[in-house]
């Protein structure tokens, strides 16, 4: 797997970014956060490099950018950065990474990828996949979301080096939507283990000391009335990722307000672009001729993924640029 | 990919290596590019007699042609991509979906419309549920036109979380099966992670995926294949696929079975036709428009040797046979690459020629300029003087027109289907029970009754399958019954995936008539079948009834004491694979059983002992031993206990049969086999027999041959001390057969004790000893002794002993934690003749990997000694003899002289090894350029599936292979000596991937006359 390389800003944040961390080391400590029905939310700073981690509904949020459209809208001028690194299937054992390897070795990877990001906030969704397993597996689930934790927080050798800690932030899963001919009994079981799993998520996070967005409790207050949830059952519509959206911003603190979608359709596009590039540059198709075991047939081509680079930085600056005209 | 420590350190010379900028190709040297004028393309064909050709649709109306699908009203959907092989940074993927028709039926389109655009590689594409579903690389899409105006507006992701680590093993072959499953593969280097409301489903390598729009319902149906582009289904729906990568041509698919490269099993299927082409696309020929003798034939593509083929089956066993008929197209052309086949309308053959001189994407640079990006073709085959087959639009007949179309031929049946479907059950289920109740009550004996009518009942069932909404009204268990005993195997067969389908309901109150059966009592009398072909389906349906969410144990149970009957009769390999993968499926059912003495084996235990030794399991040994001891089994049936209990009891257990094995009147050749399997155990689990073995030593001179082989190789096993002196007897007896000596000193290095390692010492020094054994006893030392086995074999190589002997040596040290690295040491002192370092290289290179210290110290005495190389001239000079007619017959001798060893590693036809690729039709694919560049430096093209794996064990042992099959504990690689080797998984410390098994400098003593006469053979092979 391709390593984005560094962003050239090294590292350094803005300084009035490590003023508020100074002051907010930790999520639940800030001020400014309401405490939305959802859960205790979480914080976003000046200049904070946002990693989007979890399964297929971060995935595909990396094509409905509504969640990272209004982050960005309802802070701006922060320079909020995202890099989305959602993977259908996956779970808190990484299984949809290790591509021609153990799972385990896509969780190495995953935590190198990760930290080649020099992220500051780490927004974590799990748990729906891992839901199938009931109650029998949710002492598992349990400690390998403990485990994800530490290990996005702490990178190695990196400790006490004065780094800002990492923030982490746990998304619990949207509940399920009966969806014929899913009978309604399918419904009822799915949110018994589901309601089991959030509780678990928001239990981490407390002895994490994670912000949290609590979806599976929050996300159908959010949704207007007549509209469905999700298209299948599981994955959200576009009226579900808007109803997210919403819960994650009042999360922060910054409720989305009026025709919020209507006023960010531009910002959004902007937003979609600059994800479908880093889909390329993070997952590219012919990973195995490109850097794997093929690579003797095609390896001369990965330059190209490389090339990928100044054009997510691009289409990040037209980001910016939207955010801060955000209205 | 990461790897652990050694391996890693081991690294970076391989990669100097694999990275080597001038990769040969069968492709590279390609610069006669040829004008891509459809006039000329179809002036080249060479037609079958009796058949034409006409071009339908060309560019620019459609390029690069992916897939192709007709819809029921009869227009040709076709998806193409410019996009591949990779997507330039900054290019935004616009690949498209385009519909054509030929509304005038003159066999040519008069109509194009693009339905779709920014697509992203669409591999494949099939109209249904109101637009059509598009392959697009992570993606499944569905695709509708909501205002009419042609073009797709609406776009939704149905399934996503598919690999795209190989552009053309994206997810493709979409095709509606008969039971209205959308079915597509994924090839060899897929890993896929889907989410589905009922859980994620994930198949990692190749595969034929099925799949239920309307449930969301998707699951693997089967596994394994490289390149699988081509699925057919026959008319009582038999799945047929072909493999665009893999040699085996036909294979015949069915459910939970798994193929050549598939991942997670020990035991695979093989293709009907070992050593074929690689074949790309498949359609089965129907319809009146063509001749009697064309019906079921078989179409596929050989794209690289831009062919049509055809192949025609027949029934056989459990299966068919399959054999290759003349082809139907041929062309001298690079650029005529068929890829798709499908019946249309009028009943004319349409192929889609993707229309590409560079093919495939690892061996030409993705951005060469030789790839053609804009061109493709539709071609429409017809029969010479045949009426055309009137066409319809399905979308405006009736019910019952449509319902009659039911049993009509190819695109009529499939249409006639999928409009019904779409209809939906409250629309068709009136018309529907209608028809079904006047067929099912046509019994053989009714009259008026055609044999016709067991077909139409079966599609009946299959249209109730495609409507079924979950309700229990929504299926016909009266139906399904009368197809279940229909006169007609193939209806019965097919029947028994449908009670899979309504396992749930049937027998349930609303699902048919009061007091129906329920899913097993309706299997039960499949498995006792007449044909093996219902048995198989039989036995595969009770296992999934028996597994599925929600079946009662009893019910389990009985699936399980029903599907193990079929061990009563005689199997051929798909049917012993069918019933070995139900009884791995259902051990939770019958394992219990038989612990508690439940399970109802009919009085036969043969059954029972077939499920254990399927399931490998240890928990039922105990039972085993309790059942020979009561006295309750005898003769062929002990035979076969005893041989389960010796692979998989405990020590105690392993002691008992370890006892029969010893006693003097159990006849030699079944102590012989006892033995085997006891040493096995050892092997495979660490189990050996309980207590002292000293016992054994009497059997080491047993006047038995295979006895006395099989004690010596025990006690090696067992290191059993006591029979250290036999041994050593026996290693030093003259007068014995020289490979018992070898064995004895094969054991001899097993057993702790300085008086085994003297014996070996000596042996190996000895001046007199035969070169074998001086082998043998060095083999034997590198494990226990390496820098005293290095010193020695350093100084025995320098004497130049005979390539055999030194192949047995090196290997010795190649599989020895570091062996290589001690090797290299003395070996840097001293002078080795040319043939002799020559043999050393061919087995360094063989290893599969870098052996960096033993690699340089033969890089210096190879400048030293002067081994031949061989100039960019003098390869051009073979490649233009070769041109200019060499002569293949002699090359053919060559192929087959021992020394090259040839034959050992590669199969032409059914004769020769399975190491390295099958050679049948290698001209075919290959051109001579690439055919001299394999031959000198096999490690700069090492095919796709035959890329090795060093793996290195827990006892230091560095084994590499190809890989075979992987199983939860299991790993099979077959190394360069042909031989499977079993590695448990748990022994696994370390993997990674190696590069050619086949040795460099196998040609060295070859002229250029014998160089360009043996790739001038290899061309001929396939054309």
């Amino acid at each position: 797997m391709p390593s984005p390389a560094r962003p050239r800003s090294g590292g350094l944040l803005p300084l009035a970014a490590q003023l508020l961390l100074a002051v907010a080391l930790w999520p639940w400590s800030g001020t400014g956060a309401a405490e939305p029905a959802g859960g205790p939310g979480f914080e976003l700073h000046a200049g904070d490099r946002v990693v989007l981690l979890g399964d297929a509904i971060i995935e595909r949020e990396g094509e409905r950018g509504a969640i990272e459209t209004a982050l960005v809208a309802t802070h701006p001028g922060a320079h909020l950065t995202f890099r989305n690194l959602g993977w259908s299937g996956d779970t808190v054992w990484a299984e949809s990474r290790g591509v021609f390897d153990a799972p385990s070795a896509g969780y190495a990877r995953l935590l190198d990828l990760v930290r080649g990001l020099e992220f500051t906030v780490v927004i974590v969704a799990y748990g729906r996949n891992e839901s199938f397993a009931g109650v029998a597996g949710l002492g598992a689930f349990r400690a390998q979301l403990g485990r994800l934790c530490r290990d996005l927080r702490e990178p190695p050798g990196e400790a006490g080096d004065g780094a800002p800690p990492t923030r982490l932030v746990l998304v619990t899963p949207p509940p399920f939507e009966a969806t014929p001919p899913l009978s309604a009994v399918a419904a009822t079981a799915r949110n018994a283990a589901l309601s089991d799993y959030a509780a678990a998520i928001r239990a981490v996070a407390i002895d994490e000391g994670a912000g949290l967005v609590d979806l599976f409790g929050g996300v159908t207050n959010s949704l207007p009335a007549g509209e469905r949830l999700t298209e299948n059952g599981v994955h959200l519509s576009a009226a579900g990722y808007d109803a997210a959206a919403a819960v994650f911003a009042a999360a922060t603190g910054q409720p989305l307000s009026g025709d919020f979608a209507a006023r960010t359709a531009t910002l959004r596009a902007a937003v979609n672009t600059k994800n479908r590039l880093f889909f390329h540059r993070w997952r590219p198709a012919n990973e195995t001729y490109l850097f794997l075991f093929r690579r003797h047939e095609q390896g001369n081509n990965a330059v190209e993924i490389l090339q990928f680079d100044p054009l997510v930085e691009a289409a990040e600056a037209t980001v910016q640029k939207l955010a801060q005209e955000s209205p | 990919m990461p790897l652990a420590s050694p391996l890693r350190a081991l690294l970076p010379a391989f990669l100097v290596v694999a990275t080597f900028p001038s990769v040969a190709s069968a492709q590279r040297a390609l610069t006669d590019i040829p004008v891509p004028d459809p006039a000329a393309e179809l002036e080249a064909m060479e037609v079958a007699e009796g058949y034409e050709v006409n071009l339908f649709a060309a560019d620019p109306v459609i390029r690069k042609p992916l897939q192709i699908n007709f819809d029921p009203r009869g227009r040709l959907w076709v998806s193409s991509s410019s996009v591949y092989p990779q997507l330039r940074p900054g290019e935004i993927p616009d690949d498209t979906v385009t519909i054509l028709d030929d509304t005038d039926g003159d066999g040519v389109a008069d109509r194009s419309q693009v339905f779709a655009t920014g697509l992203h590689m669409p591999t494949a594409v099939v109209p249904g549920d109101g637009g059509c579903y598009v392959a697009n690389a992570t993606e499944m899409l569905h695709l509708t036109d909501t205002d009419g105006d042609g073009r797709a507006d609406l776009r939704r992701t149905v399934l996503s979380g598919f690999g795209t680590e190989d552009t053309h093993h994206l997810i493709h072959t979409f095709r509606w099966g008969v039971d209205s499953r959308l079915s597509f593969n994924q090839s060899i280097y897929i890993h896929s992670h889907v989410e589905t409301p009922s859980g994620v489903q994930r198949l990692n390598g190749g595969g034929m995926w099925r799949f239920r729009p309307s449930t969301l319902d998707l699951e693997v149906f089967a596994r394994g294949w490289v390149n699988p582009w081509g699925h057919a289904i026959d008319p009582w729906g038999r799945s047929l696929v072909t493999d665009g990568a893999g040699g085996e041509g036909i294979n015949l698919a069915f459910p939970g079975a798994a193929y050549v490269t598939a991942v997670g099993t020990p035991r695979i299927l093989h293709g009907m036709n070992p050593g074929s082409p690689k074949l790309c696309g498949l359609e089965i020929l129907s319809g009146a428009h063509l001749p009697a003798d064309a019906h079921g034939v078989l179409v596929t593509h050989d794209f690289r040797a831009n062919r049509v083929c055809r192949y025609r089956l027949t029934e056989s066993g459990s299966g068919f046979a399959s054999e290759k008929l003349p082809d139907l197209i041929r062309s001298p052309r690079v650029d005529f690459r068929p890829i798709d086949v499908k019946m249309g309308p009028d009943g004319a053959i349409y192929i889609a020629d993707w229309y590409n001189p560079i093919i495939q994407h690892g061996e030409v640079d993705f951005r060469d300029d030789r790839r053609d990006r804009t061109h493709g073709r539709i071609w429409r085959v017809t029969a010479k003087g045949r009426a055309l087959v009137p066409r319809f639009d399905g979308t405006t007949l009736s019910n019952g027109e449509l319902i009659d179309l039911l049993t009509a031929d190819g695109w009529a049946r499939d249409a006639a289907r999928r409009v019904l479907v779409e209809r939906g059950i409250d629309e068709v289920g009136p018309d529907l029970d209608a028809w079904a109740s006047a067929a099912r009550r046509a019994a053989p004996s009714s009259p008026g009754y055609h044999p016709g009518l067991e077909r139409r009942c079966l599609e009946l069932l299959w249209l109730r399958q495609g409507l079924d909404d979950g309700s229990n009204a929504a299926i016909d268990g009266a139906l399904l019954l009368r197809v279940l005993t229909s006169p007609d195997p193939r209806a019965r067969a097919a029947a028994c995936r449908v009670v899979v389908d309504w396992a749930d309901r049937l027998g349930k109150p609303g699902a048919g008539p009061a007091g129906s059966p329920g899913p097993i009592d309706i299997l039960a009398p499949t498995v006792d079948d007449d044909l093996a072909a219902v048995r198989l389906e039989g036995v595969r349906a009770l296992a999934a009834v028996g597994t599925r969410v929600g079946a009662s144990p009893a019910d389990s149970k009985r699936a399980a004491e029903l599907a193990l009957r079929v061990v009563d009769q005689p199997r051929d390999d798909a049917l012993d694979y069918a019933v070995w993968l139900a009884a791995r499926e259902l051990q939770g059912a019958w394992l219990p059983a038989v612990l508690a003495g439940s399970f109802a084996d009919g009085g036969k235990i043969a059954r029972v002992l077939f499920a254990i030794r399927a399931a490998e399991t240890t928990a039922a040994s105990g039972w085993m031993v309790e059942q020979w001891q009561q006295g309750a089994v005898t003769g062929a049936e002990l035979d076969a206990l005893l041989l389960a209990v010796a692979l998989l009891g405990t020590a105690e257990e392993l002691r008992l049969v370890y006892d029969v094995a010893l006693a003097a009147t159990t006849p030699a050749a079944r102590s012989a086999a006892l033995l085997d399997h006891l040493a096995d155990s050892q092997r495979k689990r660490k189990v050996a027999p309980a207590r002292d073995l000293a016992g054994l030593t009497r059997l080491l001179t047993s006047p038995d041959e295979a006895l006395e082989r099989a004690a010596i190789d025990a006690a090696g096993v067992w290191q059993v001390e006591a029979a250290a002196e036999t041994l050593e007897r026996i290693a030093a007896d003259a007068d014995r057969p020289l490979p018992r000596r070898e064995a004895a000193c094969r054991a001899l290095g097993n057993l702790p004790g300085k008086a085994a390692h003297d014996a070996l010492a000596t042996l190996a020094a000895g001046p007199t000893t035969p070169e074998p054994l001086v082998a043998a006893s060095l083999a034997a030392l590198v494990g226990r002794s390496v820098d005293e086995a290095a010193g020695l074999t350093a100084a025995w190589l320098a004497r130049g002993p005979g390539d055999t002997a030194v192949h047995e040596v090196l290997r010795a040290f190649l599989s020895a934690r570091g062996g290589a690295d001690r090797l290299a040491i003395p070996l840097a002192d001293v002078a080795l003749p040319a043939p002799t370092l020559r043999a050393v290289l061919q087995d360094v290179t063989a290893a599969g990997r870098p052996e960096p210290a033993l690699a340089a110290v033969l890089e210096r005495a190879s400048a030293t000694g002067g081994l031949p190389s061989i100039t960019p001239q003098q390869r051009a000079g073979i490649l233009a003899l070769v041109a200019a007619g060499a002569d293949a017959g002699r090359g053919r001798e060559l192929y087959r002289r021992e020394s090259l060893r040839c034959v050992a590693c590669h199969r032409i036809d059914r004769e020769g090894g399975r190491v390295g690729p099958n050679l049948t039709a290698i001209g075919s694919a290959a051109q001579p350029d690439y055919l001299l560049e394999a031959l000198l430096d096999p490690a700069k093209s090492v095919k796709e599936g035959y890329g090795s794996l060093v793996v290195i064990t827990a006892d230091g042992q560095v084994t590499s292979g190809i890989p075979v099959s992987r199983s939860d504990t299991e790993l099979v690689l077959r190394t360069a000596l042909d031989r499977e080797v079993r590695l448990q998984l748990a022994d696994i410390e370390e993997e990674a991937p190696g590069s050619s098994l086949m040795p460099a400098g196998l040609v060295d003593d070859l002229s250029a006359e014998d160089l360009a006469d043996l790739v001038r053979y290899l061309s001929s092979l396939g054309r």
